[in-house]
């Protein structure tokens, strides 16, 4: 967090180390030359279980992660992250996937990746999720803030009671705009907050996607089909 | 007399004195009732042949409900109806539960020949047994002692195999297999006359003792081939069921490569000859990621009456005419209704116009709620100047704004360095503004 007012843009002096994991060896190259210098890749992975090795080894702060891997016990991403349960406090997970079906999205949510891209997303914008996620903040794309919208409801939280169920107006107005294809910096602007402010509320929004015990979220992402 | 094919069909008359035998008889012959009567009646001095007749009349011929209700419940094959039609006739099959004497003629050769192949064999078989009767009387010498094996043999595979192609034919009709126990017993009683001619012809003698023995004998032969031969046709059947399953796979198999070869490898192509230009790849690689994903998914986008849906389906329109990535981001969603045509053509036109102008991914929001729906159209270009626009340019005036307000709705363009965004906003039902998302 020792640059954390660069996150929108910079941080050249510190390099993130990642871990790649997808079943797709010319994605993984291809990815590897998108990444700008800031990316470290210290570990490649193809499988479940070789995912579960390399990172037990490398023990790197960001794993890029493919929600569908083969191997393992056929939970994919979110074995993954499961495996990997107690290096959480140092690793953080940034799921990728070609993917939009929002059971697959919510599930590795729900394990506690801390973000969502899809793979058509370019090398900058991919380097800078990396680096914002190694710097402890939340990842949404504008489909995950949609899936966000739909799972929550787009009315604001009232009752403190359900202050886990619901989100709150400002989460609200973050979302929308990163679902209308906002960057961070471009929400700040127009809500007149920091970027800092924004990060927060979409770390808030993160957690309560993965505490909310609100069980219609599971059945509502499994019944959405894709998206 | 009158040519069969006008002839009404065979039932037992509700006119009767017995049982209705003779006026159904009469009406199907077309001969007065009367003497068809007194016929009878006279034929059954004759040995009682009269009396059997009308017996065996009364049993077999249907009163009219009843031939009805036979004619309704005869199921139709769901493959081919023409075939299995229990009338099948010119004018179309007649209603179930019409009478009778309004059934339409039906031609005795295109249609009755097969239904009545049966009874033409039984009538000949009958007549070929009185034949022998009859010379036995004159005192030719008929060896019955091969005759009767025989026809006992000819029976029994009859029987046998109309099984078979009664089986064939309920399973085209339907599966229920509802009478296999009937086809079981039929296979059997085929089975045990066949093997009991063979034995009578082969032994020479009527002897019972001797029959019964070698019965006994063949019975145990037989069941001692099924138990050698039963693993065998299990086996086999396996076989056949692996089989079956995997030329299913294979088929399913085929219909992927085929799809394959037919888009993705096609545009693989494609994307080889048009390596130089970015914009073509971009668009070629979307294209098929779209209609790949729509043909794994099912995710048919066209005619569904959702507005998602259309919103997603212009966008994929829009993107595969700008060559521009646009992706669509909804979330509630509503069926369409007349207004929400007008929200759709002010969305492509902004898709548009965000594709042309602006460049780089177009990001559209569709958020639909009681209240209403809205849809935001985001580009990241240079941003233009709405004053600035020549007053003749009909585009974002009139078929974004104007479109917009003539259905009740509002559209707001907002423009900077960074990127053009435009609004679109239609209530849900009347014209009462929202202004939960108006310009900050």
């Amino acid at each position: 967090m020792n640059d954390a007012g660069a996150a929108g843009g910079g941080g050249s002096q510190r390099r993130v180390r990642v871990v790649v994991v997808d079943d797709h060896a010319i994605f993984r190259s291809g990815l590897k030359a998108d990444l700008d210098s800031r990316i470290d890749i210290v570990g490649e992975a193809g499988s479940v279980d070789e995912a579960l090795r390399v990172i037990a080894e490398q023990r790197p702060e960001v794993v890029l992660l493919d929600v569908h891997l083969p191997g393992g016990l056929g939970g994919g991403g979110r074995e993954v992250i499961a495996g990997s349960a107690p290096l959480l406090g140092s690793t953080r997970f940034l799921a990728l996937s070609v993917s939009d079906a929002a059971e697959d999205v919510v599930a590795v949510i729900r394990a506690g990746a801390r973000g969502y891209v899809t793979k058509t997303i370019s090398g900058p914008e991919i380097s800078d999720a990396v680096v914002r996620v190694a710097d402890g903040d939340a990842v949404f794309s504008p489909r995950l803030a949609g899936f966000v919208l739909d799972a929550f409801g787009t009315s604001p939280a009232e009752i403190a009671d359900d202050e886990l169920d619901r989100l709150s107006a400002r989460e609200l107005e973050v979302m929308r705009l990163i679902a209308r294809g906002y960057s961070y910096k471009e929400v700040a602007k127009e809500l007149f907050i920091s970027i800092k402010t924004v990060e927060t509320h979409v770390s808030a929004v993160l957690r309560k996607l993965q505490l909310s015990s609100r069980h219609e979220l599971t059945k509502w992402a499994a019944e959405r089909r894709l998206l | 007399m009158t040519s069969p094919a006008q002839r009404p069909p065979l039932f037992r008359s509700g006119d009767r004195m017995i049982a209705g035998v003779c006026s159904g008889l009469a009406a199907h012959l077309g001969w007065p009732v009367k003497y068809l009567r007194i016929g009878m009646v006279l034929a059954s001095f004759a040995g009682g042949a009269g009396l059997m007749f009308y017996a065996w009349l009364w049993v077999l011929v249907p009163t009219a409900d009843e031939g009805a209700r036979r004619a309704a419940r005869r199921p139709a094959s769901p493959i081919a109806p023409a075939v299995s039609s229990p009338l099948p006739t010119p004018n179309g099959p007649a209603p179930a539960g019409a009478p009778p004497s309004a059934r339409p003629a039906v031609p005795w050769f295109s249609g009755r020949r097969f239904q009545y192949g049966k009874e033409l064999l039984l009538g000949a078989g009958l007549i070929f047994v009185a034949g022998i009767l009859i010379a036995r009387q004159l005192g030719v010498d008929v060896p019955l002692g091969t005759l009767i094996p025989a026809a006992a043999i000819l029976g029994g595979a009859a029987i046998a195999w109309m099984q078979l192609d009664e089986t064939r034919r309920a399973g085209l009709v339907d599966k229920t297999k509802a009478d296999q126990a009937g086809g079981w017993v039929r296979l059997a009683a085929g089975l045990a006359l066949v093997v009991a001619g063979v034995l009578v012809m082969v032994s020479g003698s009527g002897s019972w003792e001797q029959t019964w023995l070698a019965l006994l004998a063949s019975v145990a032969v037989l069941g001692g081939v099924v138990l050698v031969l039963l693993p065998w046709g299990l086996k086999f059947w396996r076989d056949l069921e692996t089989e079956r399953s995997g030329r299913v796979r294979e088929t399913e198999r085929a219909e992927i490569a085929a799809h394959l070869h037919d888009s993705v490898l096609q545009t693989l192509a494609l994307i080889q000859r048009r390596a130089g230009s970015e914009q073509d790849v971009v668009r070629l690689a979307r294209a098929q990621e779209r209609e790949l994903r729509g043909w794994l998914y099912r995710d048919q986008a066209a005619d569904s009456g959702q507005l998602a849906d259309r919103i997603k389906a212009v966008a994929a329109e829009v993107e595969d005419t700008q060559g521009h990535v646009v992706d669509v981001v909804s979330v509630g969603d509503t069926v369409m209704g007349e207004r929400h045509e007008a929200l759709v053509q002010a969305a492509r036109e902004a898709m548009l116009n965000a594709a042309r102008h602006g460049g780089g991914t177009v990001s559209v929001y569709l958020e639909t709620s009681d209240t209403g729906s809205e849809i935001f159209v985001k580009d990241r270009g240079a941003g233009f100047d709405l004053e600035a626009v020549p007053k003749d340019r009909l585009g974002v005036r009139e078929s974004i704004i104007g479109r917009m307000k003539r259905h009740g709705g509002t559209a707001a363009i907002s423009s900077g360095p960074s990127g053009t965004e435009v609004r679109l906003s239609l209530p849900a039902a009347g014209p009462d503004e929202r202004n939960g998302e108006g310009r900050p």
